[in-house]
């Protein structure tokens, strides 16, 4: 048999440094209308950030007793008058960690679980793409999410935020590639792993004990605290706390946020290695297509 | 340019054996090299592909043909580098299938998995914008391919709405455009009419000799041997994960022309009479098939000299209760050459 004149030999296909972008940009956008096209969110978005709080503060005042008078204790040990803010920011980050665990943390394994996860793979993009480009929407609607909630705490549960919105910003900004990192690795082991809601409870229950959700890290055992301080959530909740609630301003939270930094390329590169490990052990094992 | 689309040697690949599979194939692997002083006991191996060489030209259709678990995923999805060969090399439009992974991505389109490979959340039109960005096709040509091959698909109608409310022929049809966004010039199906109903898998079928007329070279596999016949230039046949035969469809047949496939059609059909019918001189393999629900079976009997058999046969079954319905000698088809080489048929 010849080569017919007809035969193709090429294909449309041209990589560039733009089509690159694009195609994380397509990512991003699949993901946003399929996470739009599920009406639950609306729920996730405007009602657990109410609820989740509530049953903390209700346990502070049944504490605190009827005049208040346990909550003295409470303010000297923290620093802090607005108990309810205390608390609101301390479970709002732990649910932003949360909500990462499970969406970005399975994004690849839903992929697997819908099958398209090797439709994506066949293709010429680089592959690490697919989690950032899961991982974009995740973080807008968590941004969404934090705005809400912080609306939400000053409407129903009487917040004052008397700190700066844009120290909180900041704070948030440069918390993200710690919390993102953790759970790209994590997506990158539910791939190989397949189940891994124990690990989601381990990990969850572990900031919710020693990163002081809805107290301070000091009233914790000796041997508890040396953990708390390897753990970026610490230093996210307090420094979260410092910049919205008090006016203590950038010198308050400067240490938490060089921490955060350090952390965040920890993470990001744990991350990004334990990725390309799970990529290549998937090509030898053929895990990408196994349910 | 060379002058094949693909080319495999001694393609291996082997995975470590699930415990208590007792898998036949199972050969013991290395033993590996850890920082540790406990004696490790070496893990199984199962063998999914065992030595596959191919070499498929440019413009040819190649039918791919096993049973299930001969290893014809294994080696698809070895050659679209979703796997990596234990051992052997291969190269796709030129390319190493481990060294020049995504350039051989980017002259493949393949189907796999069919209609789950898509997104139903999102609508037949968006499916096919997402993945010719990721094809990193350029985006005035990529508007245009989408709506040439929703318009290819017929399904210019229905192209904005959700996947999920798409029949199962439609879905396929957007899986299989999905492949044929970047115009690649290999196409890869991995069962592409399965679960189709007749007048769809017959539409997927005229696509496929279409798209080899456009000149793309297609590397099909296929449950269904008519299929194959029907399509393919050449055909090789995949069992424990070598390639036992590859030759035209026309040739395989010539393989067993001195045989005879002499089919039954018959009712109280039992184990038993199978033991006593291979025990006839010149009955060299025998298939039966059930008619759904029913007691009709057919049963095929491969046979050098039909005629001299012929009277042992009926014999045998007479006496044993079954009742005859109806008999034919006939020149062997494809699934026959299958069974012959295999000794199963092909729905096994």
């Amino acid at each position: 048999m010849t080569v017919q004149s007809t035969t193709l030999t090429r294909s449309l296909a041209r990589p560039t440094f733009l089509s690159g972008w694009r195609a994380l940009w397509a990512v991003m956008k699949r993901e946003w209308m399929i996470f739009v096209r599920y009406p639950s969110w609306v729920i996730a978005l405007f009602i657990w950030p109410i609820i989740f709080p509530l049953s903390y503060v209700l346990t502070a005042q049944a504490l605190s007793g009827r005049d208040g008078s346990g909550m003295a204790q409470f303010q000297a040990v923290t620093g802090v008058q607005d108990y309810i803010g205390y608390i609101a920011v301390g479970t709002i980050i732990w649910m932003w960690q949360n909500v990462v665990l499970w969406n970005v943390g399975f994004a690849l394994r839903n992929e697997q679980l819908r099958g398209t996860l090797e439709s994506n793979w066949l293709s010429p993009t680089w592959r690490f793409a697919y989690l950032l480009g899961s991982s974009a929407p995740q973080l807008l609607s968590m941004l969404m999410f934090l705005t809400v909630s912080a609306i939400e705490f000053v409407l129903f549960l009487g917040v004052q935020f008397q700190g700066s919105l844009w120290l909180t910003l900041l704070t948030i900004l440069v918390a993200i590639p710690s919390v993102y990192g953790l759970g790209f690795a994590f997506a990158s082991l539910v791939i190989t792993l397949k189940e891994a809601n124990a690990f989601v409870f381990l990990v969850r229950g572990i900031v919710m004990i020693f990163c002081g959700i809805t107290f301070p890290v000091s009233i914790l055992p000796d041997w508890m605290r040396p953990v708390a301080a390897w753990l970026p959530q610490t230093y996210i909740i307090h420094a979260v706390r410092s910049a919205s609630l008090s006016s203590d301003g950038l010198p308050a939270i400067l240490g938490d946020l060089k921490a955060l930094a350090l952390f965040g390329v920890f993470w990001l590169t744990v991350g990004y290695l334990v990725f390309n490990w799970m990529e290549r052990r998937a090509r030898r094992t053929g895990a990408i297509g196994q349910y | 340019m060379s002058n094949f689309a693909i080319e495999a040697r001694q393609l291996v690949k082997k995975f470590p054996a699930r415990p208590g599979t007792g898998d036949k194939n199972g050969t013991p692997a290395p033993p590996r090299k850890r920082w540790s002083f406990a004696r490790k006991k070496p893990k199984t191996m199962f063998t999914a592909v065992n030595g596959v060489d191919l070499q498929i030209e440019r413009g040819e259709i190649f039918g791919l043909l096993g049973p299930n678990g001969a290893g014809k995923s294994t080696t698809i999805r070895m050659l679209c580098t979703l796997l990596e060969p234990t051992s052997g090399t291969a190269q796709v439009n030129g390319f190493d299938i481990v060294r020049q992974a995504n350039n051989v991505r980017r002259s493949l389109g393949t189907v796999l998995a069919g209609e789950r490979s898509i997104y139903w959340k999102l609508t037949g039109r968006e499916n096919l914008e997402y993945f010719a960005a990721l094809y990193h096709i350029p985006a005035a040509a990529a508007k245009k391919r989408v709506e040439e091959l929703i318009e290819r698909m017929e399904i210019k109608d229905r192209a904005n709405e959700l996947v999920e409310k798409y029949s199962t022929g439609m879905r396929q049809r957007i899986a299989i455009a999905k492949a044929l966004l970047a115009r690649p010039p290999i196409v890869l199906l991995d069962e592409p009419t399965l679960g189709l109903d007749p007048q769809a898998a017959r539409r997927v079928r005229e696509l496929i000799a279409e798209l080899k007329r456009e000149g793309h070279t297609i590397l099909l596999t296929t449950h269904y041997m008519e299929e194959a016949d029907q399509l393919s230039d050449r055909i090789g046949i995949i069992d424990t994960g070598k390639v036992i035969a590859l030759d035209t469809p026309e040739g395989l047949k010539r393989r067993i022309d001195q045989q005879e496939v002499i089919r039954l059609e018959l009712t109280g059909w039992h184990e038993e009479i199978a033991g006593r019918l291979k025990s006839i001189a010149g009955i060299e393999h025998i298939t039966t098939h059930r008619q759904g629900e029913t007691d009709l079976w057919e049963v095929n009997l491969h046979a050098q000299n039909s005629r001299a058999a012929l009277p042992r046969i009926v014999e045998h079954i007479s006496s044993n209760g079954t009742r005859l319905v109806n008999m034919n000698i006939v020149k062997p088809s494809l699934e026959d050459v299958f069974i012959h080489l295999t000794g199963k048929a092909l729905r096994d």
